[in-house]
C-alpha cells in the first residue's frame, strides 16, 4: 500500500479553470481529470499521455471499460468513511474489467478502513488530515488470511492450495 | 456442531486483537467516539443506557456447553451475572465496563465466540430454524450452509459498509420456523424434481417502519451457487441502497422502488461474477468444502434409533403439559428435542442469570450431546434428548426454572429489552411483559387458549417483532410519556398462519396502564366466541379486527375521549 502524503504533492495536478474544473483542458502529462473533463477529451486525447481520472462513487465504472487501458490512475472516493461504495467500484476494476493501474482512495479516509481497501484491490491511499501512518500500517497486519476472495486473493479460502 | 478449525480459531484471536488495538486507541485518545463507534459496533458494542451493551454471536443459535459455561463466566466477572437471549439467536450482557472490552474478547476467542457483526451496517448473524438438524420436518439440513454463509459473510471487504444492517435467514424445514420472509434475504432450502439440493431465495422483508415480506427472486439456485448469487445481491444494494436517510436505507426499499429491475440487475451481475471475473467459477462451493463443513453436522454417535416408549414420568399435570408444549417432534426415532422455557415469573423473557447458564449447560452435557440452540423466540433448546430422559430432563430444568410449560403460549412472548436499557427504545418492554405474566399465571387457563404469538417492541425498530405476533405490541413515545400501539393478526409465516403478514392496528395507542388490559380483552373475545378447540389466530381471521377493536377500546381510561367513545 502507497502512503500519499499531498503536503509533498500527489504527483498528479487537477485542472482547475476560473469557477471549478476546465471543461476541456489541454494535453500534458500527469493530469488528475474529473469524469466530466475526460469525457470531453478523451475522442482526442493523445495516446500514451500519463492521464488520471476521479470518479464519484455512483459511477459504474463498468462504463470505463474502453478508457482503462489509457488511464494509469484511478481515484475513488469516501465521501464519508462508512460509505463502501467505492468498494464495489474498486472490486470491479479489479476483478472484471482486469484494470493494472493504480487504484487511489480520497476523501475522508481512516486507518481502520486499510484492510478492507487493500483486499478489495486498493494501492494507494491519501488518508484524511490527523490519521497516523503507524497505526496505518499496523491495521493491516492482524489477518493472517481471510474467509472470501478478494481482488488480492482471488479464491475463497477453500479453493486456495494451501488451504 | 461446526468444529473451529486452526485457521479458524487464529482468526477469531486475530480479530480480538485488532480490536483490542482499536478500543486501545480510543482510550488514550487517538480514535474519536465517531470513528470508533462503527468499529466497536461490528465487534457487538453499543453503547446503552447504563453502559455498553455487547451482542455476542451465536451462529445460526447452535451453542456448546462449553461456550455456554464461558458466557455464564463473563457474566459473573464482567457483567452483573446475567444475559439476554434475543429473537436474533444471540445472547446480550449489559453491564460490561468499555475498559474491560478487550478482556471479553479474549475470553470469547477461547471457546471460538465472537461480537463479529452482531451490528452495524453489515451482513449479521446468519439466524435459522433452532430445530435445525433435529426436525421431523426437515427437507434439508441447513446448519452446513449456514456455516459456508457465515464464512463468506464474515469480514466481507466490500460490504463492511452497506447503506444499512442485512439480515439473512436459512430454512430447510416443510415449516418456516426461522420467519425468512421477514429477513433481508430469507432462504429456504429444498430439492427440485431430479433430486438436487438448492435454494429458494426471498429478498426484501424487513420489520421496522415500513413492514414488508420478502419477495422470491430465484425458485431455485443450486447450492454450489449460492454464495455467489449472494453476492450479487448484496453487490447490487451496496451499489444502489439509499444511503440519504437511514428509514428507507433497507434492501426492502431499494426493492419495492425497483421491482423488476432489481432482479434483472441481480441477475446479470450474478452471471457477470460468474462469467467474466478473474476466478470467477473459483467462488463456487466445491463438493469437498462442502463434506469437510457437513462432516462437523453429523449426528453425535449416540444418537441412534430406538424404541420410541415414553417413560413414566410424574403423573402431575404439569409434567403431561410439559411433554406436550415444550418436547418436539425429531427425526430420529426414540429422540426428542426440548425447549427449556426462559419466559417465566420473575424474569425478563430471554434473560438468564449466570446460574441459569451453567444449569442449562450441565443438563445439556448430560442429556444432549452437550449442545444447545438458541431459538428465535428466546429460548433456549436441547436437540438431542433420549425419550426415556425427558423425566429426568423435566425434573433438572424444573429446578434451574426453564420447566414453564408455555412454549407457544401466550406466556412465550418474545419481547426486546426496550426502555429498560436500550438507548433507542420509545417505551418500556419488560414492565409490559411482566404484568402479562402476573395475569396470565392460571396455567390452566393459559393452556386451553393454545397457540398465540405475542410479541413486544420497545420501539419501531422492531426487535421485540410486533409487526409477525398475533399480537403485537409496540411501544410509542408522546410528548416523553410512554404509549402502546396494539396490533392484531400479524404472523411470522409458522404453521399457524402460514402467510406473513403485519398485524393491523386495533386502534389510538394506549396508556400503559390501559395495555394489559387491552391484550385481556382481545384474549376475552377470543374465550367467549371461539369455536371447539379453534386456534386464536383462526379465530381473528374469521372474527376481523372488529369484535377484537371494541372489546379493546372498552377497557380505555385515560385515552377514553368523547370521540372515540363510539367507533364508527
Amino acid at each position: 500500500m502507497k502512503f500519499i502524503d499531498t503536503l509533498h504533492g500527489s504527483g498528479w495536478r487537477t485542472v482547475g479553470g476560473e469557477d471549478g474544473p476546465a471543461p476541456h483542458p489541454l494535453p500534458r502529462e500527469g493530469q488528475l481529470l474529473t469524469l466530466e473533463q475526460w469525457h470531453a477529451v478523451r475522442d482526442t486525447w493523445p495516446q500514451g499521455l500519463r492521464t488520471a481520472v476521479q470518479l464519484s462513487n455512483t459511477v459504474n465504472v463498468a462504463d470505463l471499460v474502453s478508457d482503462l487501458p489509457r488511464l494509469a490512475l484511478v481515484v475513488l472516493h469516501f465521501p464519508k468513511w462508512t460509505d463502501g461504495r467505492a468498494y464495489t467500484q474498486a472490486r470491479l476494476l479489479r476483478q472484471r474489467l482486469r484494470y493494472g493501474g493504480e487504484i487511489r482512495a480520497t476523501g475522508d479516509v481512516v486507518v481502520d478502513m486499510l484492510p478492507l481497501l487493500h483486499r478489495c484491490g486498493f494501492d494507494a491511499v491519501v488518508l484524511r488530515q490527523g490519521q497516523s501512518l503507524d497505526d496505518a500500517q499496523r491495521a493491516l497486519r492482524f489477518f493472517e488470511a481471510h474467509y472470501q476472495g478478494d481482488a488480492v486473493e482471488h479464491r475463497p479460502l477453500f479453493g486456495r492450495a494451501s488451504a | 456442531m461446526y468444529r473451529y478449525t486452526d485457521f479458524d480459531k487464529r482468526f477469531v484471536r486475530a480479530r480480538a486483537a485488532q480490536f483490542r488495538d482499536q478500543l486501545e486507541r480510543h482510550l488514550a485518545g487517538t480514535l474519536g467516539d465517531e470513528e470508533f463507534r462503527p468499529l466497536r459496533l461490528q465487534n457487538g458494542w453499543y453503547v446503552q443506557r447504563h453502559a455498553p451493551m455487547l451482542r455476542v454471536a451465536v451462529p445460526y443459535g447452535a451453542i456448546s456447553s462449553t461456550q455456554l459455561r464461558q458466557l455464564a463466566r463473563i457474566a459473573d466477572e464482567f457483567d452483573r451475572g446475567w444475559g439476554h437471549f434475543t429473537t436474533r439467536q444471540n445472547l446480550q450482557f449489559n453491564w460490561i465496563a468499555l475498559n474491560r472490552a478487550a478482556d471479553v474478547m479474549d475470553l470469547l476467542a477461547e471457546v471460538d465466540m465472537h461480537g463479529i457483526q452482531t451490528s452495524g451496517n453489515c451482513i449479521r448473524n446468519i439466524t435459522s430454524d433452532a430445530l435445525a438438524g433435529v426436525a421431523a420436518d426437515e427437507v434439508v439440513d441447513p446448519r452446513p450452509y449456514c456455516e459456508l454463509l457465515r464464512q463468506w459473510s464474515t469480514l466481507h471487504p466490500e460490504f463492511a459498509f452497506l447503506p444499512r444492517k442485512f439480515k439473512i435467514a436459512v430454512s430447510g424445514a416443510r415449516e418456516d420456523r426461522a420467519a425468512i420472509a421477514w429477513h433481508d434475504i430469507g432462504l429456504e432450502l429444498h430439492r427440485n424434481s431430479l433430486g438436487e439440493v438448492g435454494f429458494r431465495v426471498l429478498v426484501g422483508g424487513g420489520m421496522g417502519r415500513t413492514p414488508l415480506i420478502a419477495s422470491e427472486i430465484s425458485a431455485f439456485i443450486p447450492w454450489q451457487q449460492i454464495l455467489v448469487y449472494l453476492e450479487a445481491i448484496v453487490r447490487i444494494y451496496n451499489r444502489f441502497g439509499r444511503r440519504d436517510n437511514a428509514y428507507k436505507a433497507r434492501i426492502k426499499i431499494l426493492v419495492k422502488a425497483e421491482g423488476q429491475r432489481f432482479i434483472d440487475e441481480v441477475n446479470a451481475e450474478f452471471q457477470a461474477i460468474l462469467n467474466q471475473d478473474v476466478d470467477g467459477q473459483a467462488q463456487l462451493i466445491t463438493t469437498a468444502e462442502f463434506d469437510r463443513v457437513a462432516a462437523c453436522f453429523a449426528r453425535p454417535e449416540a444418537v441412534v434409533p430406538q424404541a420410541d416408549a415414553m417413560a413414566h414420568g410424574p403423573s402431575s399435570p404439569a409434567y403431561a403439559r410439559w411433554v406436550q408444549r415444550n418436547v418436539h417432534a425429531h427425526q430420529v426415532p426414540g429422540w426428542r428435542a426440548v425447549t427449556l422455557s426462559v419466559k417465566r415469573a420473575g424474569q425478563a423473557p430471554g434473560d438468564v442469570t449466570s446460574a441459569q447458564m451453567r444449569a442449562a449447560a450441565d443438563i445439556a452435557e448430560r442429556h444432549a450431546c452437550g449442545e444447545l440452540r438458541v431459538t428465535h423466540d428466546q429460548n433456549l433448546l436441547l436437540p438431542w434428548v433420549r425419550v426415556q430422559d425427558l423425566p429426568a430432563v423435566y425434573e433438572a430444568a424444573r429446578a434451574a426454572g426453564y420447566a414453564t410449560p408455555n412454549i407457544g403460549l401466550v406466556t412465550d412472548m418474545i419481547a426486546c429489552p426496550g426502555g429498560d436499557f436500550c438507548a433507542l427504545a420509545n417505551a418500556r418492554s419488560i414492565p409490559i411483559a411482566a404484568e402479562l405474566t402476573e395475569r396470565f399465571d392460571d396455567l390452566d387457563a393459559v393452556f386451553d387458549m393454545g397457540d398465540i404469538d405475542l410479541h413486544i417492541s420497545g420501539c419501531i425498530n422492531s426487535c421485540g417483532h410486533h409487526h409477525s405476533g398475533h399480537i403485537g405490541v409496540l411501544g410509542v413515545d408522546k410528548d416523553g410519556a410512554e404509549w402502546y400501539q396494539v396490533t392484531l393478526g400479524g404472523s411470522d409465516g409458522s404453521s399457524l398462519a402460514p402467510t406473513p403478514v403485519p398485524g393491523r392496528v386495533i386502534g389510538p395507542s394506549f396508556a400503559a396502564d390501559e395495555v394489559v388490559d387491552a391484550i385481556e380483552a382481545l384474549l376475552g373475545v377470543f374465550s367467549t366466541r371461539r369455536l371447539s378447540g379453534e386456534r386464536f389466530i383462526d379465530a381473528v381471521h374469521r372474527l376481523g379486527l372488529e369484535p377484537f377493536k371494541q372489546a379493546a377500546h372498552a377497557v380505555r381510561r385515560s385515552t377514553a375521549r368523547p370521540t372515540e367513545e363510539t367507533p364508527a
